[in-house]
């Protein structure tokens, strides 16, 4: 418990949170500002659609859409800096140094970036609901429907499995940066499978459906009419049942995990 | 000495390799309960991967470590509650504050005591800079970080890689005072260093370790008086005929290394006899009344001399040569 509070301070501290909830928040506002600008200037078809993103309850696609799409990527490299950074600064050398057991450590330092995603999650949905309400005010539609019953019934269990998914995608990247040792090359190697695997969905979709990334977008697609699925791999993550993959999604961040301990404790600190 | 007799580090055919390079060679190291151990030996001549190794951040190939009296495996990690750190660079999260740092590394292993920290930020005088980030740090303040992070548990053991890294002058002499303080309650300090002059100030024991093995370890009182020496400058064309002159008066080495020889390229050599160094002065009338004049000559219980002996001539730094070559030894005299 001592390791995990303190892996929550250190992460609360660092840089890194502020800047990927940062630049969730950010990202998802310029989108939701852009909706309004564009919804209050037209009749077109553009303008519906634009108009239709930033009304409620069907805001709430947009905004979980975004938050475990790119949140699922923004994971990734959080996860991996987390990892990496223990063996880049040789913090990790130091913890084993005192007698800390390194499975303990790593396991704790994981928990600890649980419970920091789920923060980030949680601002980013609080503040990504407020900016709608604002681009909504700016395009002059009503927020009648922010308190849809039906909605707000399925949001709780919903943004639950996004969480899910988002660790998942955290885990993958504190896996590999823990095989690779490195902060910077963790980064890369894990936005490089991100992309890698939406690339190769091309062209061995019956593969790749059951691959860490395409398997947490799956688990949050509820094929509804925003799907609350993130990412551009539609095509890939209907081929999987949302409960299906959810159970993929625990498999693979188990299998980051073990993979993530057997490393670190077999592994010779020389840095 | 705490528990004279008893040993608070021991190593046993110690033996690591890294690939095809072996690093340790059947290591045996002794360290008395209650000293300050210099352990010292030239670049890559398996300091850090000791260090690595006592520490569990290694595991040996072969051999077997001993702390504080029990032996110590991977299995047994608690083992380290009771020893402290400081291996290679200290390492820190940059983004946090000195006490910060401390306040998470003190979460891991072996519990801190209530205070302690604010008590080891006074101790190594960072108490103004607590709040600062670390990495507005100088180098010596991270090194006086890592010495208070290497006891933060009170550990029975402290181990130290070149804990004077980076250290300015004041602060070397603070940190010799609490290590001797810290050796004169009863703890033992296992220390690697490059700095000679420091160790043999600061240490009670000494091990030389080259190329993997040790090659001398002792008291350095013993050490020094035992291993005291001579050693004449002549030109390599004197070097044969100074060599069979002073054969008769003890067993002399040649010393070709650049260590031993001088800087200016001007064909000199060292001559190491290995007599009294109160004998300096029958060595250069011997030479003299053979007509070879030294150019230099050099006596005494110098710890760089032992070093340089015992490692081949594996000088540490580039100083070291410089000052061979100007004769500047304790009781050195101009011949």
């Amino acid at each position: 418990m001592r390791i995990f509070a303190s892996g929550l301070r250190k992460l609360i501290r660092r840089p890194a949170s502020l800047v990927s909830v940062g630049l969730l928040v950010g990202l998802l506002g310029l989108i939701l500002i852009a909706a309004a600008t564009v919804g209050q200037n037209g009749a077109g078809r553009g303008a519906q659609n634009a108009r239709a993103l930033i009304t409620f309850p069907g805001a709430y696609d947009l905004i979980l859409s975004f938050m475990f799409g790119l949140g699922g990527l923004v994971a990734v490299i959080y996860g991996a800096a987390v990892a990496g950074s223990e063996w880049s600064w040789g913090t990790l050398k130091t913890a084993v140094a005192r007698g800390e057991s390194r499975t303990r450590y790593m396991l704790a330092t994981f928990g600890a970036i649980m419970v920091m995603v789920a923060v980030g999650l949680a601002i980013t949905l609080a503040l990504g609901i407020g900016l709608a309400v604002v681009a909504a005010g700016i395009a002059g539609i009503s927020t009648s429907g922010i308190s849809d019953a039906d909605t707000l019934q399925r949001l709780p269990a919903m943004a639950a499995r996004g969480w899910f998914a988002v660790v998942e995608q955290a885990g993958l990247g504190f896996a590999i940066a823990t095989l690779a040792r490195s902060q910077r090359a963790g980064i890369g190697a894990g936005i490089a499978f991100d992309f890698g695997e939406g690339f190769a969905s091309i062209f061995f979709p019956d593969i790749i459906k059951y691959m860490p990334f395409a398997v947490a977008r799956a688990s949050i697609d509820t094929g509804t009419q925003g799907g609350f699925g993130g990412g551009g791999n539609g095509a890939v993550s209907q081929a999987l049942e949302p409960d299906t993959a959810l159970l993929l999604v625990a498999i693979w961040l188990v299998g980051s995990l073990i993979v993530t301990v057997l490393f670190t404790e077999r592994a010779e600190i020389t840095g | 000495m705490a528990s004279p007799g008893t040993l608070a580090l021991a190593t046993r055919g110690l033996r690591k390799s890294y690939g095809s390079r072996l690093a340790l060679d059947g290591l045996d190291l002794s360290v008395p309960s209650g000293v300050v151990y210099g352990f010292l030996g030239p670049n890559g001549a398996g300091k850090t991967t000791t260090m690595r190794l006592l520490t569990g951040l290694l595991h040996p190939d072969a051999g077997s470590i001993e702390l504080l009296g029990r032996p110590f495996t991977r299995a047994d990690r608690r083992r380290l509650f009771e020893v402290g750190a400081l291996v290679e660079s200290p390492s820190f999260y940059p983004y946090l504050s000195g006490r910060a740092n401390l306040d998470a590394l003190a979460a891991d292993g072996a519990p801190v005591p209530k205070g302690r920290i604010e008590e080891l930020l006074d101790l190594v005088g960072l108490r103004e800079r607590a709040r600062d980030k670390v990495s507005g740090y100088s180098l010596g303040m991270k090194q006086r970080l890592g010495i208070a992070g290497a006891l933060l548990s009170d550990p029975k053991l402290l181990l130290l890689d070149e804990p004077a890294n980076g250290l300015d002058p004041a602060g070397i002499v603070a940190m010799r005072e609490t290590l001797r303080h810290l050796a004169a309650s009863g703890k033992t300090v296992f220390g690697s260093s490059h700095l000679l002059a420091e160790v043999q100030v600061l240490a009670d024991v000494v091990g030389i370790i080259a190329r993997g093995k040790l090659v001398r370890e002792g008291p350095l009182e013993s050490l020094l008086t035992d291993q005291g020496v001579v050693r004449v400058r002549v030109t390599r064309a004197d070097a044969d005929r100074a060599r069979s002159l002073l054969e008769p008066i003890a067993p002399v080495n040649v010393t070709a290394t650049a260590g031993a020889t001088p800087a200016d390229g001007s064909g000199e050599q060292w001559l190491t006899v290995h007599v009294e160094p109160t004998r300096a002065a029958e060595v250069n009338r011997a030479l003299a009344a053979a007509g070879i004049y030294a150019s230099g000559l050099e006596s005494g219980t110098d710890l760089e001399l032992l070093f340089l002996e015992l490692t081949g001539g594996e000088a540490s730094s580039e100083g070291r040569m410089q000052g061979i070559g100007d004769a500047a030894g304790p009781t050195a005299a101009q011949g």
